[in-house]
């Protein structure tokens, strides 16, 4: 197989500019360019709802090191089609760029939960951020809809700022995404910071008159000067949708990240085969994997090695650290490996049954290489 | 060429050790050691490699 010479990566956030440092180092110098819809270089989208909301002096925290791919980037300009027999990408603006290898990384948007006119306020990209710290700069009363890391960090975020906050939660915040045991741990942290959390089978976010609303599902209705939701989010494929690319409307690539010998994926867009199911996993350290493994697919093919997918997650909130590895949500007791319970510090392990474990570090430093290797099996 | 740290936004996710462990490691405080003063192209895609990784860009080539 002849290496591709024209590749084109759509997206600029971690994914694509990961396949595009990777693509160069694996030799590829032929023309490389970057279509990336915010005008901003890539930055580090989990800083945006930790350090960037939480420390008011620092407006630095999401920043990355400039690339080094020397890519053509065209930024601001969003794809808008893609014709894959005549391999081609159009542009928003109408250019056509041409391409002899693609690598798909348009990452998602945030979900919204009412009509374009509610009024709430979601946080994906750096704009969002810039516009959420503003906006709590006036010490609004707020409401997050969505209790998982997300709504739980910027709940914590907005309190550190001395709003008054209530977050309301599909059942107690964190269980789907970490399991009931760190679930407890946080939720009790962020009572005794002042959160108040409401439990509600559903909510819909209304605007009324100046202001949004959100309804729960006993018809009582919360009327906060600002609302944040934070229920998901959603695959940026619609520019896929002529292409024949799309099965069942997600991008379902192999395990080395193809969907044709040209075409490959990676990042929150790419939908994978996991040993759980067919699955996104829109994690900073997966959509790095995926970078890379695409990269390699794109220029090697079969010969490129496949994605080793492992799980790595954090989130900072409420004064406490979580660094986990391993399948997630983990349920039942842990097994305390390690730490000082009067101080909150905390090694976690759990064994899945599957000859797997889950290790999770509360508040407690350890070396990423060190909690995946609990999360080995144990002979 | 040289990779810096930026000590203070360092949180010890160990990332960077696990892209390029000839580099640097985290010690048993889990405070992150660059282990070479100078490194050569040789090692520059790894240097790439731990400085990309990093969600806290606390590290940079000098």
């Amino acid at each position: 197989m002849s290496r591709p010479q024209r590749i084109v990566v759509v997206g600029n956030g971690i994914a694509g500019v990961t396949a595009a440092d990777a693509l160069r180092s694996a030799g590829h110098d032929g023309e490389l360019t970057i279509v990336g819809d915010e005008q901003h270089p890539a930055y580090s989208r989990p800083a945006l709802s930790k350090a960037l909301l939480n420390d008011v002096d620092d407006t630095t925290s999401h920043q990355l090191p400039e690339a080094s791919h020397e890519a053509t980037e065209l930024l601001g300009r969003r794809a808008t089609g893609l014709e894959v027999d005549s391999r081609l990408v159009m542009l928003d603006d109408g250019e056509r760029l041409p391409y002899d290898g693609l690598v798909i990384a348009s990452g998602c948007r945030a979900r919204r939960l009412g009509e374009q006119d509610s009024g709430e306020i979601t946080l994906r990209t750096l704009d969002d951020a810039i516009r959420l710290r503003g906006r709590m700069a006036g010490r609004p009363s707020v409401v997050v809809v969505g209790g998982g890391p997300l709504g739980m960090e910027i709940a914590s975020g907005c309190l550190a700022m001395g709003c008054e906050v209530t977050l309301v939660s599909q059942g107690a915040p964190l269980v789907p995404q970490l399991g009931s045991y760190v679930s407890d741990i946080f939720v009790q942290a962020a009572q005794a910071m002042g959160l108040n959390i409401v439990v509600t089978e559903q909510a819909t976010v209304h605007r009324s008159g100046d202001g949004t609303r959100v309804v729960l599902s006993d018809g009582r209705h919360l009327d906060p000067e600002l609302v944040v939701t934070a229920v998901g989010d959603l695959p940026n494929v619609e520019w896929l949708g002529a292409s024949g690319l799309l099965r069942g409307g997600a991008l379902v690539v192999d395990s080395r990240g193809r969907l044709r010998p040209e075409i490959v994926a990676a990042g929150d867009v790419a939908t994978l085969s996991t040993p759980r199911g067919i699955r996104r996993i829109p994690l900073w350290t997966s959509a790095i994997d995926q970078g890379r493994a695409a990269a390699a697919a794109l220029l090697d093919g079969d010969a490129a090695t496949p994605l080793e997918q492992r799980q790595y997650f954090w989130t900072e909130q409420f004064g406490l650290s979580l660094k986990a590895a391993g399948h997630l949500p983990v349920d039942g007791e842990p097994t305390w490996l390690d730490g000082d319970r009067d101080a909150g510090t905390a090694l976690l392990r759990w064994e899945l049954g599957d000859g797997t474990a889950s290790a999770a570090a509360i508040n407690y430093r350890i070396p990423v290489p060190r909690l995946r290797r609990l999360c080995e099996v144990a002979a | 060429m040289k990779i810096l740290l930026d000590r203070p936004r360092c949180e010890g996710h160990g990332l960077c050790e696990e892209a390029a462990p000839d580099l640097m490691h985290l010690d048993d405080e889990g405070e992150l050691v660059l282990d070479r003063d100078e490194i050569d192209e040789a090692e520059r895609a790894q240097a790439q490699a731990a400085i990309r990784v990093c969600p806290v860009a606390a590290l940079r080539f000098a």
